[in-house]
């Protein structure tokens, strides 16, 4: 069947075989379907453009779950130290792998994605390379600073505490301060109206007549004062 | 069914643009026949979003390869469950599943609250409908389910391995409920800013909503906890990764706001601080959303890198202009009359848990955005991961497990010093005994140790608390033990459901504590050879290579070890870990190999094994740990959700309205009809 088109509407409003309302939905529908195609068409077209394949493969609407980049490792070397003994324990190699992230993209540092990650081939290289550097030598600081040096501070699994980073490190407990400062303000500026009309409170009701008495609270209290033969 | 869902769409964007326009003219003009026409658009607009799913559900479920979407997210050989859960496995499904959920959530929220907030409604429906006109937009034009192939391939490609998890198939929707129900609160924030009808009512309609957001984050979150654990195999459960802390942000200004609303509602006080935890709540829901899907920042969780992101971060500057501006102009109106007794008072210690709870939010969304500032600034890359999250969260979640027992404990207004005594000497002195007791047990652990004291001090608060309760009601009512506790909640639903949710979080907060004493060990076995560990807890194990097998299931290729395992000298069974290559129907793989892990839970820990790597000679290299106290996060999920469910439950007076009275006119007027 033709798709209906806002031709066809408009033709069905000169030429009523219908009744007019009739014509108008079927024109609103043609309309809607005719925006709808080139909306349609122009979105296809600007993926098409973008250089997205059009293949079932593509994984483009699909999870970055797997989309390990395997070609990430860089190679870390260093000249060994001479006549200087590997003194770097199984222990503490962990610890640096620790700090290193692997660049495979799982977000997950050197040491955690080598031992369960088996289909990573980053980890298991860049473990290499820190085997190699704690072989020639080399100790947990300088293994990591060889890895600052290849990849970049993007291998660190945490921003190092200098320059600019410091910022970084500092700033959520600066707001949580300026943040607390501001609530202890706010509270004693509130505590301070409460005193206040508390006060204010106290004072309008010892003027005010009691109810059903004619007289304030205050002539009373004299009035009891009296009666008791107490001075106030 | 298809063509009409694929048609459904486009005219579900057209209904929800009606939808806004009519209910804005009819706010403005405050003409009822465009409101009403509003409010049915909304309706419709959910009904054509329905049919739009069901179009996409049969042609998952009916493998219709012509469309990109079946064919990147499904194949022949997928259990129909997972074909049946593809529909929010990828980018365009998810968008469209947002869609229905929203559509579904805005209808029910303008149909329950029509009569009671005629003046806000319109405004509702209208913010409602933009929202929804947004997502449908999107999922139109910039990621659309229908979008067709030029060839129609034999078989499709398949879900994701990783998704192949039961897990999958209920984590996403409960966070997408979550996110999406951020909205109705938002929407009636703006129908109040905009009506500067800025009292109580709108808190009232959004109280429930925002209780319904919380639940399924919480849900969501830990459902999504328990998939990375049994799924992406590394070990643990939260890596700080910017896509689980975009969901964890709402949830943090979530909870915020269910507790700074009691104070508004008690103390009239807050009313600008609660209007913008509410939009707050919903942007960083949309902000979370544009993490995932734009491609933004590095994760395992987001979606492939997508122009989606950038509809999304102009509908968030587009929101963040348009709340700041309302919200500025509306400050006169949002002036409330605020005092404050004492420093030591309920609404002061909610107060305190609102900025422990917003530092940390900041905190989170602060460590998660930091890579890209340091990209402009600097112009270098840098990784935030867990060492920053934990340095500055720990801290923070530990003083915030304290205010968990401090708060409930004060009283409203002013709490005096008998009163403080009276109700903290025996949570404090429980807390102290649990610490000296750990202590004096070996603990050695700073952040553990005082996790498990402040666990012991809350824990205290909180059985006191129902002590107390429950006797009061014996000695009023007389009535027994268990009926006396089972109503003292039924009658205080949201006091002592939230007692319940606290208790959740202190289980929480024990089982985070648990993995600072995890223990990992790198195997090598090779068949028959034996690997001998201690766990934590002091007990002997033993792990008896079986050897490797190879064998083919339903969808994919295997390759398992099993390991006999005793535990003191007994046999507790095989455990087993496998490594997957999926295939599609024609045998081709998909996707890279994935990791099934073998755990063996109990209450004190689960023994994790994973199989990473075999060498040529049928060596196995795995990985053995011992992780303590995993199941307690999976209970202190549930009995936060569990409390949630107790404080959202309809009153029962309101559930049966009049109910007694019918009970007793009914007799009365037939002894009338029999009198006459």
């Amino acid at each position: 069947m033709r798709p209906v088109t806002p031709a066809d509407g408009a033709k069905m409003l000169r030429n009523p075989p219908m009744s007019r309302r009739r014509a108008v939905r079927l024109g609103t529908a043609g309309i809607v379907m005719a925006v709808a195609r080139r909306l349609h068409a122009q979105a296809a077209a600007a993926r098409d453009s973008a250089g997205t394949p059009n293949g079932p493969t593509d994984g483009s609407s699909g999870s970055n779950l797997f989309a390990m980049n395997q070609g990430a490792a860089r190679t870390v070397h260093r000249p060994p130290k001479p006549g200087v003994a590997p003194h770097v324990s199984d222990a503490d190699r962990d610890q640096v792998e620790k700090k290193l992230r692997c660049q495979c993209g799982c977000t997950l540092d050197v040491y955690t994605c080598r031992t369960t990650d088996f289909a990573c081939e980053v980890s298991p290289a860049m473990h290499r390379d820190i085997i190699a550097l704690i072989d020639g030598g080399y100790g947990a600081e300088e293994i990591v600073d060889a890895f600052v040096g290849s990849y970049g501070e993007k291998v660190l699994m945490a921003p190092t505490k200098s320059g600019f980073n410091l910022v970084g490190w500092t700033m959520p407990f600066g707001a949580l301060i300026v943040g607390g400062g501001a609530l202890a303000l706010l509270l004693l500026r509130w505590r301070r109206r409460g005193a206040v009309e508390a006060a204010v409170r106290a004072s309008e009701r010892s003027s005010l007549p009691v109810a059903g008495v004619d007289a304030t609270v205050d002539e009373l209290a004299e009035v009891d004062a009296a009666v008791r033969g107490e001075h106030r | 069914m298809i063509l009409i869902g694929e048609l459904s769409l486009w005219v579900a964007v057209v209904m929800a643009a009606w939808t806004t326009t009519v209910s804005f003219a009819g706010g403005k003009l405050r003409r009822a026949d465009l409101i009403a026409s509003g409010e049915r658009g909304l309706y419709s607009t959910f009904a054509l979003v329905l049919l739009a799913a069901i179009g996409l559900w049969t042609a998952l479920l009916g493998h219709d390869f012509s469309l990109e979407y079946v064919a990147s997210n499904t194949s022949r050989n997928m259990p129909s469950v997972y074909v049946f859960a593809a529909f929010w496995g990828g980018q365009a499904g998810s968008l469209l599943f947002w869609a229905l959920i929203l559509s579904f959530f805005s209808s029910l929220a303008v149909f329950s609250s029509r009569a009671r907030s005629r003046d806000l409604m319109p405004w509702v429906t209208g913010t409602l409908g933009v929202v929804i006109l947004f997502f449908l937009l999107t999922a139109c034009l910039g990621a659309n389910p229908y979008t067709r192939l030029p060839f129609v391939p034999l078989d499709g490609r398949g879900l994701n391995p990783q998704l192949q998890n039961p897990g999958m198939a209920i984590h996403p929707p409960n966070l997408y409920l979550g996110y999406v129900a951020t909205t109705i609160p938002f929407a009636f924030a703006i129908g109040a800013l905009v009506t500067r009808r800025l009292d109580n009512e709108w808190l009232a309609a959004v109280r429930r909503w925002a209780l319904v957001s919380w639940f399924f984050l919480t849900v969501g979150i830990t459902l999504g906890m328990w998939w990375a654990y049994v799924e992406l195999g590394w070990g643990g459960y939260w890596a700080w990764d910017p896509v689980e802390n975009a969901s964890f942000l709402p949830w943090l200004t979530g909870t915020a706001f269910l507790h700074s609303i009691m104070i508004q509602e008690k103390r009239g006080m807050l009313k600008k601080w609660n209007v913008v935890l509410v939009v707050a709540t919903f942007l960083l829901a949309i902000l979370g959303t544009f993490i995932t899907r734009s491609g933004i920042i590095s994760s395992v969780h987001a979606f492939a890198q997508s122009p989606v992101g950038n509809w999304f971060a102009g509908f968030l500057i587009v929101a963040i202009a348009v709340t700041t501006i309302l919200v500025m102009t509306r400050l006169r109106d949002l002036e409330a009359p605020v005092t404050l007794e004492s420093m030591a008072s309920r609404e002061a210690a909610f107060l305190y848990n609102n900025l422990l709870l917003c530092g940390i939010a900041f905190s989170v969304l602060w460590g998660t955005l930091f890579p890209i500032l340091s990209e402009w600034v600097r112009g270098t890359k840098i990784t935030v991961g867990p060492p920053f999250f934990n340095a500055v969260n720990i801290p923070l979640g530990l003083l915030l497990l304290g205010l968990t027992g401090v708060g409930p404990l004060i009283a409203w207004r002013r709490a005096s010093t008998s009163n403080l005594k009276r109700q903290f000497i025996a949570p404090a002195v429980s807390g102290l005994v649990v610490g000296v007791l750990l202590l004096a047990l070996g603990m050695r652990d700073v952040y553990a140790l005082i996790s498990y004291t402040l666990a012991g001090f809350v824990t205290a608060t909180i059985v006191q608390e129902f002590v107390k309760g429950t006797r009061a009601r014996r000695s009023i009512h007389g009535e027994p033990l268990p009926l006396a506790l089972v109503r003292l909640i039924g009658r205080n639903r949201r006091r002592y459901g939230g007692y319940i949710v606290h208790l959740g979080i202190v289980v929480l907060f024990s089982a985070f504590a648990g993995m600072a004493f995890k223990q990992e060990n790198d195997v090598t076995l090779k068949p028959g050879e034996s690997f001998l560990a201690k766990d934590p807890w002091g007990h002997d194990w033993r792990f008896v290579s079986q050897g490797v097998s190879r064998f083919d299931a339903l969808n994919r290729d295997v390759l398992a070890i099993g390991l006999d395992t005793y535990r003191d000298g007994k046999r507790i069974g095989v455990m087993t870990s496998e490594q997957r290559q999926y295939r599609d129907s024609r045998g081709n793989p998909t996707f890279n190999p994935s990791t099934e892990v073998g755990i063996h839970g109990t209450l004190e820990e689960d023994t994790y094994v994973v199989l990473a790597g075999v060498t040529g000679d049928e060596t196995a290299e795995l990985r053995i740990s011992f992780n303590p106290l995993v199941w307690w996060v999976w209970y202190g999920g549930a009995i936060m959700a569990f409390g949630g469910l107790i404080v959202m439950w309809p009153a029962a007076e309101k559930r049966k309205p009049n109910s007694g009275y019918r009970a007793s006119l009914a007799p009365n007027a037939e002894l009338a009809e029999a009198a006459q």
